[in-house]
């Protein structure tokens, strides 16, 4: 089978039509707009390097997230980020769980009017940049990238299983930081582990 | 909240991230037309999906980053970094 890849300089063109997913992920990943550059020409120059490895005809999205996201675990072994270690939310939480049982009207307004209503909007990128590195690397794939179950698992080299615990737990706690942003006063089951 | 209510708050995240089978889309969608309060549920995670995505997507790599990744790709490129 001839797997020679892409060879051709023309066709690195593949891989240049993801830069600002890769970008808007590293930034995610590094929160730092210079390191995710940093990342981002690790990724590319990996990819460059190892381009006759790569099987035309399959994801060259998920190859570039896969090369993307083990410079960055391997980075994070080197340096690990503190914080991360620490904030394991458990609990379950959603927002419009929340506001029922606050005894709001949620029934009575659309999504787009909770969400505009309490400025969650602004707040998304902030938030989902505080969560734990293996969840926010699955929210990222999966919410933003749009990458499928099977494809995360294969990206991260985890389980299916896996990439759907941390997803669910990882919407959980971004929806929590967005609740605890938003100012609205803590239900005493919110105020356990709060900062 | 009923047998089914529950099942299909189970399934939520699958559902709204196009990961069930056929048949299972089909009982969630029956379940969601029944029942306004998980239709409800339903509508505002999907919006919140919707939402990291958007906000998310506003971020485009520097220009200088996008012409650094051309020269590599047309195999002449300046030193990292």
């Amino acid at each position: 089978m001839d797997q020679r890849g892409v060879g051709m300089s023309s066709d690195f063109s593949l891989f240049e039509r993801h830069l600002d997913a890769l970008y808007r992920s590293a930034l995610r990943l590094t929160r730092k707009p210079e390191d995710a550059e940093d990342l981002v020409q690790e990724t590319y120059l990996r990819a460059y390097r190892y381009r006759n490895r790569f099987k035309p005809g399959t994801n060259e999205k998920a190859w570039l997230f896969t090369i993307m996201t083990n410079v960055f675990r391997n980075r994070l072994r080197k340096r690990p980020a503190p914080e991360d270690s620490i904030d394991q939310p458990g609990t379950d939480f959603d927002i419009y769980d929340q506001m029922r049982r606050d005894g709001m009207p949620v029934h009575l307004m659309s999504p787009e009017e909770i969400i505009v209503d309490r400025g969650f909007g602004d707040e998304v990128k902030h938030a989902l940049e505080e969560l734990p590195v293996p969840m926010r690397m699955v929210v990222v794939l999966v919410d933003v990238e749009d990458f499928s179950y099977k494809e995360v698992a294969s990206i991260l080299g985890i389980k299916i299983g896996t990439v759907m615990s941390r997803l669910h737990r990882g919407r959980q706690a971004l929806q929590k930081k967005l609740w605890e942003y938003s100012g609205r006063p803590k239900a005493p089951s919110l105020a356990v582990g709060a900062r | 909240m009923g047998d089914h209510c529950e099942q299909t708050m189970r399934r939520l995240n699958t559902y709204i991230d196009r990961e069930l089978s056929e048949t299972e889309v089909r009982k969630v969608k029956a379940h969601l037309d029944d029942c306004p309060p998980c239709e409800q549920v339903f509508d505002f995670q999907a919006e919140m999906k919707r939402l990291v995505r958007k906000e998310c997507c506003t971020d485009d790599a520097p220009a200088r980053l996008r012409d650094w990744v051309r020269q590599l790709g047309a195999e002449k490129p300046k030193p990292a970094g």
